[in-house]
């Protein structure tokens, strides 16, 4: 029975063992399991009882039992309270929903039974109805993540969380819980960064966080401007990004808060005495930064400005400047001082040093010049830094007696010259000056001569009256006084032809020149520059150089390109400056500015012979060098030759053909050619071609052309007899003209017409002019068709044929009869009608009409009378009148002839009344008319 | 600006109801333009419209039936306004420092003393107190941050944004009401010299 029972309890003992390593139930659940939150922290603070080392940890969103934590962790008793503890950390505040967690013993596979669930409560349970969010105020560094939860009022709907102005996307933890989380939060502005909770209707709530940067204060550094207290600075490195109070930066040195920095925010703090090192704490709740100082108040000397600057004794070449310190201590200091000296290109600064400084001279300053002092101080031993600047102050020094002038004289020829002077500068009038004063003297005469000249004078004209040497002496003149004169000697004139002269080349632009030693040259050297070949005002420059010197460089400033220099060095003495070398140089060649002159072709058989003139110096702008001779073709320039001597200035172009040239010659310098001058030239023959060409050629042209002429006439010579030649018609008289005509009665024709009729005989009797019944006018128009219509020579050997035949015998013989044998010639009548009233027509040229036939009736007896009387018409009628002239002109004239073809010819009714042509059909049309169209 | 004509031009024989609705309308004018200032520092209001309770209101006053007694009523209104504003201002200092002097800044103090103006002048306007709403109990500025029913930021924002609603709101009041008591005045002095 016992050894059963013993039995019994060793398999139960086994079992047990086995289950308690493999199964569940073998290990003690741990005991008072508790929930502690810290919610700024959001951290959750576990404790419990239990005799394990390793535990299964489960924590839960209570609402919904999401598991956001599971995890074993070995947690060792603590000896004190004997109890396990073990902190989580929640990424989500713990007011946002409830939390839970339970807990479980673990022995390697083995595990015990879960603890109890712990809860704490969140705020979204029921009892707290209300919205809200959290974190609240949170301060995080920047480029954190941080989650906030919404929870929403009661009954209230949830649209969106706003992060800043982006809207995020949310996460639902419970019935009324939505969290977000911002990842890689940027720096918040000055108010933070806002986190909104909406609804569909309104704002529900929010919070405000804000992201910054802890401090980045460095570099602290202490010192005494008192010699007694300290003060502390630094730099306040990066913005933290935090405005709000209570997230702001705050300091300490050495323990006590900075008033300074935490009220007025400047990165100083003072301390009342000094110590031998200085922490600087700067916190903020993101971090904390330490900085640290040590120094001997000695070596962090840093002084204030002095004050009360004043100069108390201003001379013209030094003043006296005084000051006093704000601090009795620095009395004692042995201390430096500097001094800044501003003025116009005066500037200079200045040190001096003493114990407790207070007052220095300022030597060497210059007259007459505005300066502006500011003062500062350090220590001298353990030198710091320089102090605070005192206030500028301003001295003004007093005037002295202008410097020498820098005088020269140039001679342009052998009897005159000039006198110059360079301006004084600042630095050497020592005032404003008021004038120079220029004496002259010479052997002749004793003493000198003075003359004053306003200030902006710089030149004084000199004229040698009879060759010997002047000096000349001048001073300038300043309120202060008289400068010491300076005086010049008269050079000899040598004029540039008279010397030798070498070419000068320049070196970048300036002129190195070199001469040798002068033993004369007891007052150095001068060289002297002028553009070449000036007169009158010319820019005369030089420079004294001293006689140790036998070189000088003479800079590209004092120089223009393109103008030729002549540059001479005279050796200086106590007598007349004696000239050493003379030199012609450019500083910098530029290509001819003109053209040459005066281009001329002439041509020579079939040569061209091109001669021209060099351009004017003035426009050489180089030594010309050559110049260049181009064919000119329709789109390039063909060079034909290169003559490198500039003396030559002819070219000859050879072997021309007849046709036109155009030559271009260029001249060049080093810099190149000119634009070039142009000429045109059209190659002709010479003289036996010319007789040949112009005088045979058009010869025999013309010869060819007579004969084809002659043999067209001959072939065509019916054609050219009717065409030059035409028949003459004999007269056709209308009506009886044998039985005497009765008085007649005149009346005015309408038209102003021109009739014509044939009357065989002319009744000298009748005065005033036969009138035609309208009637006839077109009858008669036929009848006088031929007259009307010939062309002036046949009408004029029609005339000669009436004229010669010499057939009606009772024509006057005397030359008042001229116009009667006229009319009486042609055998016409001719009557005006409409031209004047027959009536008043027998006052002949009295009228305005046409009067030759009244005229032909007066008597010769009356020419002057009848002249005078035209005269005074002529002015006062425009009407025709040629024949009153005529007949006036006429009455010695035996040649009728004389009168034959000018248009006052009565017998050239043609010429009389053109009009009448367009009226009547034109014979001549006909001619025309068969010329062209060949008719014979 | 127009207010500053409508307050600055002499206007000959113009009555103080006159100038101070003139001043209550300019002091409206200036706390519109606040508010947008609020706005864009905040733009989140501009979004979303929080919700909540008036901070000033008369319901504890009695009926008015005189145009006098409702000048009454909205100078305690205003009062109340002032000591809000006030309060704001303290705060916003106590958190933000001075160095902050933007055109928000400026304004608030220029609402701050023409309101004071305001007052001065309505309470002159009203010859023996009448329309005598009792005055709200003095606030001290610590109510003003139970106002807000909460000590956070956001809250404070919030609270912020709802004075200078009611700045808005009574400063337009006052300019209504005070026109409306100018032209009673004006109606019943030349009604005087009629008689």
């Amino acid at each position: 029975m016992q050894g059963w029972v013993t039995l019994a309890l060793l398999l139960s003992l086994g079992v047990g063992c086995s289950l308690g390593q493999n199964g569940v139930g073998e290990l003690p659940v741990p005991r008072g399991l508790t929930l502690n939150p810290d919610l700024p922290a959001q951290t959750l603070s576990l404790t419990w009882q239990s005799d394990s080392s390793l535990f299964d940890l489960e924590i839960f969103h209570t609402e919904l039992m999401n598991v956001v934590l599971n995890e074993t962790v070995a947690v060792k008793t603590d000896p004190v309270t004997g109890l396990h503890s073990w902190t989580w950390h929640s990424p989500l505040p713990l007011e946002c929903t409830s939390h839970s967690a339970h807990i479980r013993a673990r022995n390697q596979q083995s595990v015990s039974q879960w603890s109890p669930l712990q809860t704490i409560p969140g705020w979204d349970i029921p009892e707290k109805s209300e919205s809200n969010m959290f974190p609240q105020d949170k301060v995080v560094p920047v480029g954190s993540n941080m989650t906030f939860c919404c929870i929403v009022k009661e009954k209230e709907d949830f649209k969106e969380i706003m992060y800043g102005r982006q809207e995020m996307s949310a996460t639902r933890l419970s019935r009324r819980t939505y969290a977000i989380t911002a990842t890689n939060q940027p720096v918040s502005g000055n108010t933070g960064t806002n986190v909104i909770c909406c609804s569909q209707r309104l704002t529900l709530t929010g919070a405000v966080v804000f992201v910054g940067y802890p401090p980045g204060d460095e570099g602290l550094v202490c010192e005494t401007r008192d010699l007694a207290s300290a003060e502390c600075s630094w730099k306040k490195g990066r913005d933290t990004g935090l405005r709000m109070r209570r997230s702001r930066t705050k300091y300490t040195l050495n323990g006590r808060d900075c008033l300074e920095a935490n009220e007025r925010k400047r990165w100083w703090c003072s301390s009342k005495a000094w110590e031998q090192s200085w922490t600087l704490v700067a916190r903020n709740p993101l971090g904390t930064v330490h900085l640290m100082d040590s120094a001997q108040l000695t070596d962090r000397v840093h002084l204030l400005a002095p004050v009360n600057v004043t100069a108390v004794e201003v001379k013209a070449w030094s003043a006296t400047l005084q000051w006093s310190w704000s601090v009795a201590a620095y009395k004692k200091l042995e201390m430096v001082c500097q001094l800044q000296l501003f003025a116009h290109e005066l500037n200079s600064t200045r040190n001096y040093s003493g114990p407790g400084l207070s007052s220095v001279v300022l030597e060497s300053l210059w007259p007459d010049v505005d300066y502006t002092v500011t003062l500062y101080c350090g220590s001298k031993h353990g030198f710091w830094k320089w102090g605070d600047k005192s206030a500028p102050y301003r001295i003004h020094t007093k005037m002295d007696r202008p410097d020498a002038l820098d005088v020269w004289m140039w001679m342009d020829s052998s009897n005159t010259g000039c006198v110059f002077w360079k301006p004084l500068s600042v630095r050497k009038s020592h005032g404003a000056l008021v004038g120079y004063e220029v004496s002259q003297s010479s052997a002749e005469e004793d003493g000198w001569t003075p003359v004053s000249l306003p200030p902006g004078n710089f030149s004084y004209p000199i004229i040698l009256n009879n060759g010997s040497d002047i000096t000349v002496a001048v001073a300038a003149r300043n309120p202060a006084g008289l400068s010491q004169p300076s005086t010049v000697t008269t050079p000899a004139y040598r004029a540039d032809s008279q010397l030798s002269m070498s070419e000068l080349l320049s070196t970048n632009g300036s002129f190195v020149l070199s001469w040798q030693p002068n033993a004369n040259a007891s007052s150095g050297y001068a060289v002297e520059w002028v553009p070449t070949g000036c007169s009158g005002l010319c820019p005369v420059d030089w420079k004294k150089v001293p006689e140790s010197d036998s070189s000088f460089t003479l800079n590209s400033d004092s120089l223009v390109a393109g103008v030729r220099y002549t540059v001479s060095v005279y050796a200086l003495s106590t007598g007349a400056p004696t000239l050493l070398q003379r030199w012609q140089g450019y500083s910098q060649e530029m290509t001819p500015s003109q053209s040459v002159r005066e281009l001329l072709p002439n041509q020579s058989g079939s040569d061209v012979l091109l001669s021209w003139k060099a351009t004017a110096m003035e426009n050489q702008r180089g030594f010309i060098r050559g110049y260049t001779i181009y064919l000119a073709n329709a789109a390039h320039l063909e060079l034909i030759a290169n003559i490198s001597d500039p003396e030559v200035q002819s070219y000859r172009v050879k072997g021309l053909s007849l046709s036109s040239y155009k030559f271009v010659v260029k001249a060049y310098t080093s810099a190149g050619e000119d634009a070039g001058a142009t000429v045109a030239i059209k190659m002709e023959m010479d003289t036996a071609d010319m007789l040949f060409v112009g005088i045979l050629v058009p010869l025999g042209i013309m010869f060819c052309c007579l004969i084809l002429i002659s043999i067209c006439c001959y072939k065509k010579r019916e054609w050219v007899k009717k065409a030059f030649y035409p028949e003459i018609p004999g007269p056709k008289v209308p009506g009886d003209w044998s039985s005497p005509q009765g008085p007649l009665d005149v009346k005015p024709s309408p038209h102003s017409l021109v009739h014509i009729v044939e009357s065989p005989e002319w009744d000298f009797t009748k005065e005033g002019l036969f009138p035609v019944p309208e009637e006839e006018e077109e009858s008669e128009n036929d009848n006088i068709e031929v007259d009307a219509d010939s062309d002036e020579p046949a009408l004029l050997r029609y005339y000669n044929q009436v004229v010669g035949d010499g057939s009606h015998g009772n024509q006057v013989s005397d030359s008042s009869g001229s116009s009667n044998t006229s009319v009486d010639s042609t055998q016409t009548e001719i009557t005006y009608a409409g031209i004047q009233s027959p009536t008043s027509s027998q006052g002949a040229c009295g009228g305005g009409g046409y009067r030759p036939q009244m005229q032909s009736v007066i008597g010769p007896a009356e020419p002057q009378i009848e002249f005078e009387a035209d005269f005074q018409d002529d002015g006062l009628h425009a009407g025709y009148k040629p024949q009153c002239s005529w007949q006036l002109d006429s009455p010695e004239a035996e040649n009728f002839s004389g009168s034959l073809g000018s248009p006052t010819s009565v017998t050239s009714s043609q010429f009389l009344i053109p009009e009448s042509s367009e009226e009547k059909p034109q014979p001549s049309n006909t001619w025309f008319h068969n010329f062209l169209s060949g008719k014979s | 600006m127009e207010g500053a004509a409508d307050s600055d031009t002499p206007v000959p024989e113009r009555s103080a109801a006159d100038r101070a609705a003139a001043l209550a309308r300019l002091l409206h004018r200036d706390c519109t333009r606040l508010l947008e200032l609020y706005k864009e520092r905040e733009d989140f209001l501009s979004q979303h419209a929080p919700g909540g309770e008036r901070l000033v209101t008369l319901a504890l006053c009695p009926e008015a039936p005189s145009t006098a007694e409702q000048v009454g009523h909205v100078r305690s209104a205003l009062r109340r306004c002032m000591e809000l504003l006030e309060c704001l201002i303290v705060r916003e200092v106590e958190e933000m420092g001075e160095e902050l002097q933007g055109e928000y800044e400026s304004l608030r103090k220029t609402v701050k003393d023409r309101l004071g103006h305001l007052l001065h002048s309505t309470g002159a306007l009203l010859e023996n107190g009448e329309g005598g709403c009792p005055p709200s109990p003095p606030m001290q500025c610590i109510q003003g941050q139970d106002e807000v029913e909460a000590s956070d930021s956001f809250a404070a924002k919030i609270w912020t944004y709802k004075v200078l609603l009611e700045l808005i709101h009574w400063t337009d009041s006052a300019s209504q009401t005070l026109h409306v008591f100018h032209t009673e005045k004006h109606g019943q002095q030349q009604q005087q010299q009629l008689l």
